[in-house]
């Protein structure tokens, strides 16, 4: 299955926010407009890539069939819906995460984690707390006020990417 | 390549019709080169041609010309860096995931620049390749996390051209011994700064292994600059590094 990389445009002033997404081809559908969680098949989300590539050593990817969930609320303006999805749940390196993520119109406004077990490793602990809120703060780093970017060493995790991803699906983008 | 990747664009005021359409066609062009860089590179993608390349099944002449390039440009990142930084060391063959997030970055911030915009932003988890910079004038201010507390900074830096930073606990614990817990590198996080993001990734790569040491490798190129950030929090830098100025946090070195 091709993988792209997410790309999340966003502008400052003058040009309407462009939320782009290179997503895989294969989309979820839900239920228009319906506020109760919906039960989506895997679909797209339950895929059977490695859970980590390049240098790292690889896994069994095995992620969970835990359908994405999906919640709306927010304006009847589709301009200003705030919508919140959580991301399936998949295998990284130490544990099992899911991704939650807010959009409010087309912009993205908070990139969390929602679930997260690492069997309280020391060593995955340091990771977790150190590095995924790094890639959280990135997602938000457009609203800050006096500076313009962060720079940080980031954990490129393939189970972060993925879970982020079937969020998005929820979305239906 | 498992990235998220931002672009931020400030546009220059009173924008037309024609400079609207023309900035979304380089936001086009940016994206493209980013998808063409995943495609050719991606360790994770069995059919790419780098996977290709490292399982032998074609040589660096029978892939894309992109590759050929790559491969010059890490082997003299490799010089650079004293071999801190080698990507034919990787496990199961010739990896330049390190250099091609900054190297793609950055050609997609050039494909980015053009007229009616005062800069560009093109950050690919936490490597950044600038184009301009604020409305006002200014440089682009861009924050150093700080690896003791991610929602701190650690420095805020004026940046003109590019940053990577290194940390030892990106990629899956790469830099990490696993059977002892001890990270293998000596300083928790490094920042590079320069005009090539390929080659502050790689610099940045090889200084958080280096360590304080590293520096010494830094110095001496003309347009680069480097941070390193200790477990202990302190700081080290070469002599110029762009510490951002009074407003705002600037640690001490």
């Amino acid at each position: 299955m091709k993988r792209a990389p997410i790309v999340i445009a966003g502008t400052v002033a003058g040009l309407v926010a462009v939320l782009e997404f290179h997503t895989t081809p294969v989309k979820l559908t839900l239920a228009g407009g319906s506020s109760l969680p919906s039960a989506v098949a895997g679909g797209a989300g339950a895929t059977t890539q490695p859970a980590s590539g390049g240098s790292t050593p690889a896994q069994p990817a095995s992620a969970e069939s835990t359908p994405a969930r999906h919640a709306q609320s927010g304006s009847a303006s589709g301009q200003t819906a705030v919508r919140t999805a959580t991301g399936e749940r998949v295998n990284y390196n130490f544990g099992v995460l899911s991704v939650r993520i807010t959009v409010s119109g087309s912009k993205i406004t908070k990139v969390g984690i929602a679930y997260l077990d690492d069997s309280g490793n020391p060593r995955s602990q340091f990771i977790d707390q150190e590095a995924i809120p790094i890639l959280e703060q990135q997602a938000l780093q457009a609203q800050s006020a006096s500076i313009q970017g962060v720079s940080g060493a980031s954990y490129t995790s393939a189970g972060f990417e993925q879970s982020l991803q079937s969020a998005l699906h929820s979305l239906g983008k | 390549m498992g990235t998220v990747i931002t672009i931020d664009v400030y546009p220059a005021p009173g924008a037309d019709d024609s400079s609207t359409a023309d900035l979304r066609r380089r936001l086009d062009r940016a994206r493209m080169q980013l998808q063409r860089a995943d495609d050719v590179f991606s360790t994770w993608r069995q059919d790419s041609p780098v996977s290709r390349l490292r399982r032998g099944e074609i040589t660096a002449v029978q892939a894309p010309p992109e590759v050929a390039d790559v491969m010059s440009a890490c082997e003299v990142a490799r010089r650079l860096s004293a071999g801190w930084f080698d990507p034919w060391a990787m496990p199961g063959g010739f990896d330049p995931t390190g250099y091609v997030k900054g190297w793609a970055a950055q050609r997609a911030v050039a494909a980015l620049d053009g007229p009616a915009m005062h800069g560009a932003l093109v950050n690919a988890a936490g490597d950044i390749a600038s184009v301009g910079g604020q409305p006002s004038g200014d440089a682009f201010r861009i924050g150093i996390a700080d690896p003791g507390e991610p929602r701190r900074l650690a420095a805020i830096v004026e940046l003109t051209g590019c940053i990577a930073t290194s940390g030892t606990y990106e990629r899956g614990g790469h830099l990490i011994d696993p059977h002892s817990g001890s990270p293998a590198a000596r300083v928790a996080s490094a920042s590079v700064i320069g005009p090539d993001l390929g080659l502050a990734d790689a610099l940045a790569t090889a200084v958080a292994v280096a360590g304080i040491e590293g520096l010494d490798l830094v110095e001496p190129l003309a347009g680069y600059e480097a941070l390193v950030i200790g477990w202990d929090g302190g700081q080290h830098s070469t002599r110029q590094f762009p510490f951002a100025s009074a407003t705002g946090a600037t640690a001490g070195r």
